[in-house]
């Protein structure tokens, strides 16, 4: 080793730093086999632990709001992961994303055992956020609002960044997507769902409108029409009263809180072109380039009459629709969009729009603006439904049961008393009704999917688990 | 004067003859893999165009499916790590490897030239399946089961010719890159099958495979998969390339072989454990989390032991960084390196991940490692070992400052503007502005991105051209002229 003394080997190393005595090669020789193998015990001692230990360990249990996906939300599912959609919408929500004072906005944390069953892998947990978390993400939305959106984002939301899907799915393919991301948030999920299906199946009967075409099919079709021909609305009821009851009463008559300036109607306008001329067009008269997709069709705003006298269409009307949407029309939330007070503007501004404010470049002045007026059956309407007495009619005691909070979601407007018939005068509705509808549809739809999954062979919990009923989690 | 010209003009055949033949080492597959990855390069540079011009105007190449931002991202990242980082880190192994342990090339250069050929078709296949909607729907582990298999038979085939190569080496102990260039193959194989589940098949063909049956394993799998591609494979290599660099560039020995003991080996056990720091906020086990968290500090002693080691090395040799392309390169993406470690530790902990957890940051981030640090060191490196392999000097040495530059001042841009748009995003989110209510705040930060990003393009595009002319015309004939030409302007008047 007389060598390594010197500071240099046979190989013409290179000399040893200051102060060594001796070569380090003599006591840490790292030979090929120890880097080999050493490397991999070294690696696999860590995966031991940090990968091997979690999957044969970690194994928490469906929670209660789990609920498996139906065959054709698996194909959707796998649409979903292979088209890398989870790069841009992540699949879990984080205590830090719950906030329960904003509408809407996720409402409720992941838990371990939403992720149980074989129908959710691989992962889709995601990485970034460009888009929304879709995990909460079922029945916010009706399936025609959904195809309009995937077949060009931008219909519906004008600021959206998100690629058009209209170039990547057939028809059959964009509806099982659809069914995929109604039925991947659990049971709480498909409760608004069901709330939405139930929703829709009343307004198409109220209003007489077709069920919306499937698909793309809407993007080559001519927008619905209504079949009046077989509505007639009891004698003694307000034509308008279905459409009030998804109405919280205590809108039916608030004036608009902002006065009518120039300011107002013209941050109104601002929203109006950001946000709704997808649906609601750029003439606002209900025919944008969504509007093909849509049953019932969007609303047209350029009516005088309408705009002053007509029914239901008061400025809280209009603010609650745009802050809560119209659950069964594609008219959907701006709650966690929009602030309190744009909201107003948008409406103050609404009612300019039969006088032609959204014509290029006419700013909307006070003297556009349409006052409102109620008739006088509205007025006596009201007056029969809105019991001042003991607050009674704003009393708003939750029910235990998860179906008749969803009917109070769905029909704000319905006090448990409450009972009407639809413009066909025949169907029923009620809070009750409304509720067993919306039971009918979920357990419907969950024991489709529960009997999907045993036909796929896949692990189910025991029984009583579909028996849990759902929750309604965020506020309402 | 003109007997002057005439007696110099005679001289250029057989030196450049003489020149072509002065290196014993074939480099035969070290050529094919390093052009290889300088075509690939560009290509994926391409794809994220692709993706920031889709920020900007999401419509603009509306109607193509195969360009929607859904696929060209599983693509781009691919592309990234698979084709452009590991071909190039091959070419790099198979050209340093025989050098380090004295064997006249690799044990079979053929096999080098077979694989590389193999990897090209095997990642054009993979790649046309991502484009075309095949995919598994994992995050970096995207490419379909039967590219899956066949990836990891190449490598364990190139892995078959590293060992080979060693076990014939002349040079009995073996060099620190050495180390990297044995553990660092193994350690992704390993990863690589078990991250893609590649024993599940599942359906081939049709819906996504390679997956845990349970979801939260399965992301729990997924992220330790996916991290363990940089921190098993492409940051132990850009070690390996930089202790190769700089002592090689600077003639300098390396400082400490204590402190690249420590480099390697905690790299192995604190890599490796690191991956759940990519769902700190998802409901998978605390304690995982806590290793991750950990694990994502203590990887700084591995980090500062290396980045000693270099700075010690580089100690007295700082004129040649200005001076020298290569070394400038390795220097700078050594500089990124750092920063990106120190990024990554905080990232990784609970109180700045709620922050910037699913924003632009961690885009910036990954940019950072795979661009800033992993990208540039790669530039480099072809850079020295072009003309090292093909015997004669690069065409345009400013057309190397211009890729250095365009890519540096490109990258920088980019970095500073995602991390701006990330921390944007991050404080909306945690007021409660929701997601889409951001997208029209981030709006110049895309388009400013956008502009950083063609200059990276065009800085790839650069190299090609470089690489391309260097390979294509005799310049070592051209650096003869103008030097005789120089040697002629200031030579002395003939004696009369």
């Amino acid at each position: 080793m007389g060598t390594a003394a010197s500071g240099r080997d046979g190989n013409g190393a290179p000399p040893l730093p200051r102060g060594w005595v001796r070569h380090p090669r003599e006591r840490m020789l790292i030979t090929p086999f120890v880097a080999g193998l050493g490397g991999l015990v070294a690696f696999f001692v860590v995966v031991a632990i940090v990968v091997w230990l979690p999957i044969h360990t970690f194994d928490p249990p469906p929670s209660a709001d789990w609920a498996p996906l139906s065959s054709v939300a698996v194909k959707g599912r796998n649409l979903f992961a292979q088209n890398g959609c989870y790069v841009c919408h992540s699949g879990y929500t984080r205590p830090q994303d719950v906030r329960q004072a904003l509408y809407f906005l996720y409402p409720k944390v992941s838990q371990p055992g939403d992720f149980w069953g074989s129908d959710q892998s691989p992962n889709l947990l995601g990485t970034e956020r460009t888009g929304p978390d879709l995990s909460q993400e079922s029945g916010w939305h009706p399936d025609d609002w959904q195809r309009a959106h995937f077949y060009d984002p931008r219909f519906v939301d004008p600021m959206s960044l998100m690629p058009d899907m209209k170039s990547l799915f057939s028809n059959t393919q964009v509806d099982q997507l659809i069914s995929y991301v109604e039925q991947r948030s659990g049971k709480s999920g498909l409760l608004r769902y069901a709330g939405q299906l139930y929703a829709k199946h009343v307004v198409l009967v109220n209003q007489g409108f077709p069920q919306p075409y499937t698909g793309f099919q809407g993007a080559h079709k001519p927008i619905v029409k209504a079949n009046e021909k077989g509505l007639k609305p009891p004698s003694a009821q307000l034509e308008e009263a279905p459409n009030l009851s998804q109405i919280d009463r205590s809108y039916w008559l608030s004036g608009n809180p902002l006065p009518v300036t120039t300011e107002n109607l013209n941050r109104g306008k601002e929203v109006f072109l950001q946000r709704c001329v997808g649906c609601h067009g750029l003439k606002g008269d209900g025919k944008g380039p969504a509007a093909s997709f849509m049953s019932p069709p969007p609303a047209d705003f350029t009516d005088k009459d309408d705009a002053c006298c007509g029914g239901d269409t008061g400025p809280g009307d209009f603010y609650y629709r745009i802050l809560r949407g119209w659950p069964g029309t594609a008219m959907e939330n701006f709650g966690d969009r929009l602030s309190v007070d744009d909201i107003w503007r948008v409406v103050l501004f609404v009612k300019t729009i039969p006088n032609h404010t959204l014509n290029k470049n006419h700013l909307p002045t006070p003297g556009d603006y349409i006052v409102w007026q109620p008739t006088k059956e509205l007025l006596a309407w009201v007056k029969t439904h809105q019991k001042l007495a003991n607050n009674v009619s704003f009393d708003k005691k939750q029910s235990q049961d998860p179906f008749v909070q969803e009917a109070m979601r769905v029909f704000p407007g319905l006090a448990p008393g409450d009972s009407m018939k639809l413009n066909d005068g025949k169907t029923e509705l009620s809070l009750q009704s409304a509720a067993a509808g919306i039971k009918a549809v979920f357990e419907d739809m969950l024991n489709r999917a529960w009997s999907d999954a045993r036909a796929r062979g896949e692990k189910l919990p025991p029984e009583v688990m579909k028996e849990i009923p759902p929750t309604v989690p965020g506020q309402q | 004067m003109a007997d002057a010209s005439g007696s110099v003009a005679e001289a250029p055949a057989p030196l450049t003859a003489r020149a072509q033949r002065a290196s014993p080492f074939p480099d035969a597959a070290a050529r094919h893999w390093i052009l290889s990855s300088i075509i690939w390069l560009t290509i994926v540079d391409l794809f994220g165009l692709v993706l920031a011009t889709e920020f900007v105007t999401p419509e603009a190449f509306g109607g193509i499916s195969w360009l929607s931002f859904s696929r060209i991202r599983p693509s781009h990242v691919n592309g990234v790590i698979l084709a452009w980082l590991t071909m190039m880190y091959f070419g790099a192994l198979f050209y340093m490897l025989p050098r380090l342990v004295g064997t006249r090339g690799m044990w079979s250069e053929r096999l080098g030239i077979v694989c590389a050929w193999a990897w090209n078709l095997m990642y054009l296949l993979g790649i046309i399946g991502l484009l075309t909607g095949h995919s598994q729907g994992r995050e970096y582990g995207e490419l379909i089961w039967p590219i899956d298999v066949a990836l990891l038979v190449i490598w364990c085939l190139n892995i078959v010719n590293i060992l080979a190569t060693v076990s014939i080496r002349t040079i009995r102990p073996i060099y620190v890159s050495v180390w990297f260039f044995i553990a660092s193959p193994l350690w992704l194989a390993a990863d690589y099958a078990i991250g893609n589940v590649i024993w599940h098949p599942g359906h081939v063909w049709g819906a996504p495979s390679g997956a845990l049956d349970a979801s939260l394993s399965d992301a729990i799998l997924n992220w330790w998969y996916a991290h363990n591609l940089f921190g098993l494979w492409l940051t132990p290599m850009l070690l390996a390339l930089t202790y190769y660099i700089v002592p090689r560039v600077t003639n300098t020995p390396l400082y400490s072989y204590t402190l690249s003991l420590i480099s390697f080996w905690g790299m192995a056990f604190f890599y490796t454990g690191v991956g759940d720091h990519h769902i700190l906020q998802s409901p998978t086990p605390s304690w995982l989390k806590t290793i991750a968290e950990v694990s994502s500090w203590m990887l700084l002693v591995p980090v500062f032991a290396f980045t000693i080691n270099i700075l010690g090395t580089m100690k007295g040799n700082w004129d040649r960084f200005f001076t020298n392309l290569p070394l400038r390169f390795t220097m700078t993406a050594f500089f990124f390196y750092f920063l990106v470690n120190i990024q990554g530790a905080f990232e990784a902990i609970q109180p700045f991940n709620k922050l910037t957890h699913f924003t632009n940051f961690v885009v910036a981030h990954a940019h950072l490692a795979l661009l800033g640090a992993f990208t540039i060191l790669g530039m480099g490196v072809i850079d020295y070992m072009i003309p090292q392999i093909f015997g004669k000097p690069l065409w345009s040495r400013s057309l190397s400052e211009w890729m250095y530059w365009l890519v540096t001042v490109g990258f920088t841009g980019f970095f500073s503007v995602l991390t701006l748009a990330g921390f944007q995003q991050g404080f909306s989110w945690q007021d409660g502005i929701p997601e889409v209510n951001v997208l029209n705040q981030l709006h110049a930060y895309y388009i400013a991105r956008g502009i950083f990003g063609a200059m990276i393009v065009l800085s790839g595009i650069v190299q090609i051209v470089n690489v391309g002319m260097t390979i294509f015309t005799d310049t070592a004939e051209r650096r003869r002229r103008e030097t005789f030409r120089v040697a002629e302007a200031v030579a002395p008047p003939p004696v009369a």
